[in-house]
């Protein structure tokens, strides 16, 4: 039986900045996983630890120095034996290292704070950029335009404003239609709740879940853990650099581990650890293994129930 | 992360050319820079002034471990004016001494032009290596200080000596900032399928204004941000304000002076010399003694 391949492999990366330098900095070593088609994926861990850059080497905007990270069929390094190695395996040409245009369409990333990128006159024209950079005609990228823009909840009496005189949260979303316009199928987000009120935060996580619901794999970098609790399958875990392993978002906020990655415990995990030390609460094992809201509030109205009687 | 800026980052090693005054390297650039724009007669004098000059500017990147790699790539973005002045001065009608064609037109190429267009080439390479000598071995921090000491005399005239020494530090202070904007908003417009590197002019004007437009918007808010925050703490340019750190004057910068002012004075005196020399073997004949001015 033929083994199925993964959507996207880090084969032991490694990416150093101003290598010839004193400032010198090894952003990731040897970093060896796979993610999955549908996959939605966290990454974490504490800044500096090499999220941001990691996520780079999919887009091609940074070519690992060791190593290669494949999407698709698509195998991005910088390093010229491997280049020659992977030619002869993968029967590929130079030129198929080269061809970032089409990896882009694929692979497409919101960075921190993507409203700083925004430059046209009109919020329309601005999504439809992406889309006529990537070979759309003009009709049809005025469509993928419309369509992200109404999936992101920006109203049509936007489209002619100039995207400067829009709130925050406005012309962040502007910004993600102006990504999810060129329909990729593997949407990387740098902190995208980073700097919202608790409204916008929402809005933008409801819509990511809703583009993941859609079919595309989704890759969050974050420091937000109740982010990561509530809306990621897989929590890809890194820390000086180097890659610590893939958990479920259970599995990681039960590990004693947590404060040793230099991440924050979710505010329900926080509220749990205050019931396992009450009085109340202390002896009773059941409460180990609730983790979500929804069986915590059971759990409490049944204690109260009991208790009552 | 950080970037190489055109005119070089600095870079944090500890070599005598670090630790020298910043005062002092300030002042032997501008020396430096007016020594190499002096003129030396003919060509074979102001080639061989300008190479002595490449060698001392080379030995200074080599004992400040300046990084020959952005050296290079600073001397990339002047391919585009090198064709200009080829076009000025080697194509456009001149007068010569040496022709290489005449034409039945009447017009004639002369060798002239492209010696001409050499030298400036020339002049302005050495100009770019002296001034990432100083921002590679010197931060910016210390170049404003030596900036407000050598401006230090003009508030005898009531000039705002403080408030422009804060604009220049600002000014460099956001240089490091802004690359990284740069490069960020880049790799934003790359991931949207832009490319910064192929296409026409037309497209790369318009991949430009992608960049530009962007930078300016964040510049701005950016510089609204810092004036507030100065001013919610406190700051009032016409007070006197003292320093953390003093800059002094130790024996090595006597030293280093003392060579920067050799070279330059030997050649400052070459340039006054040589109008009455001819070549080569009359500067030897001048330093024996044999010919007189």
């Amino acid at each position: 039986m033929s083994k199925t391949r993964s959507l996207i492999e880090f084969h032991n990366i490694s990416f150093i900045y101003n290598k010839k330098d004193p400032n010198r900095f090894d952003a990731i070593k040897n970093i060896n996983f796979t993610l999955e088609k549908g996959d939605f994926v966290a990454l974490v861990g504490k800044t500096g630890s090499g999220k941001s850059t990691l996520v780079q080497t999919l887009n091609a905007l940074l070519l690992p120095n060791e190593g290669y990270t494949r999407v698709q069929d698509f195998y991005i390094t910088q390093n010229k034996e491997l280049k020659k190695t992977l030619k002869k395996e993968h029967n590929l040409k130079g030129k198929d290292f080269k061809n970032y245009s089409n990896l882009r369409k694929e692979v497409g990333i919101v960075f921190q704070f993507p409203e700083y990128q925004l430059f046209s006159d009109s919020v329309l024209k601005d999504v439809m950029f992406g889309p006529k950079n990537f070979g759309m005609k003009e009709e049809e990228a005025k469509e993928a335009a419309i369509n992200a823009l109404n999936s992101v909840g920006i109203d049509k009496s936007y489209f002619k404003r100039s995207p400067f005189e829009l709130s925050g949260g406005e012309k962040r979303r502007v910004a993600i239609a102006g990504i999810i316009a060129s329909n990729p199928s593997i949407l990387i987000l740098d902190e995208p709740t980073v700097g919202l009120d608790p409204n916008g935060k929402e809005e933008i996580l409801n819509l990511i879940k809703k583009i993941h619901e859609s079919g595309k794999t989704i890759i969050v970098v974050t420091h937000d853990m109740d982010l990561v609790m509530n809306y990621a399958q897989k929590v890809v875990v890194l820390k000086d650099s180097k890659y610590i392993g893939t958990k479920t978002p259970k599995e990681l906020f039960n590990s004693k581990d947590l404060t040793d990655y230099s991440l924050e415990i979710p505010t329900f995990y926080k509220f749990k650890k205050l019931l396992k030390n009450n009085e109340l609460f202390k002896d009773d094992k059941s409460l180990e293994n609730i983790d979500d809201l929804d069986s915590l509030t059971d759990y409490l109205l049944t204690f109260k129930k009991e208790k009552s009687n | 992360m950080a970037t190489t800026s055109i005119l070089g980052k600095y870079s944090p090693y500890n070599t005598i050319l670090h630790r020298i005054d910043p005062r002092l390297k300030l002042f032997s650039l501008i020396l430096l820079m007016v020594v190499v724009f002096l003129p030396f007669g003919n060509y074979t004098n102001r080639f061989m002034v300008l190479g002595v000059l490449a060698l001392f500017i080379f030995i200074l990147m080599l004992v400040g471990r300046v990084s020959f790699a952005s050296f290079f790539k600073s001397l990339k973005a002047m391919w585009l004016m090198f064709i200009f002045l080829l076009i000025f001065m080697f194509f456009i009608p001149s007068e010569g001494k040496y022709p290489i064609h005449s034409f039945s037109n009447g017009y004639t190429l002369y060798y002239d032009g492209l010696l001409q267009v050499a030298h400036i080439m020339l002049r302005l390479i050495l100009m770019i290596a002296l001034t990432i000598v100083l921002t590679s071995t010197t931060t910016p921090m210390e170049i404003t200080y030596s900036l407000e000491w050598f401006l230090a005399p003009l508030k005898l005239v009531r000039f705002p000596t403080q408030i422009v020494s804060l604009t220049i530090s600002l000014a460099l202070r956001f240089i490091p900032t802004l690359l990284n904007e740069t490069n960020r908003i880049m790799n934003a417009q790359k991931s949207r399928g832009v490319d910064y590197n192929r296409g026409f002019l037309t497209s790369k004007i318009k991949s430009i204004t992608t960049l530009i437009i962007p930078l300016l918007v964040s510049c701005f808010s950016r510089s609204d941000e810092l004036a507030v925050a100065m001013e919610a703490r406190g700051y009032n340019p016409y007070v006197k304000r003292s320093r953390y750190k003093t800059l002094k004057f130790r024996l090595r910068d006597l030293f280093s002076i003392i060579i920067v002012i050799i070279i330059a004075g030997g050649v400052i005196a070459f340039s006054v010399c040589s109008s009455n020399i001819e070549g080569f073997s009359d500067l030897i004949n001048l330093l024996w003694g044999i010919k007189t001015i």
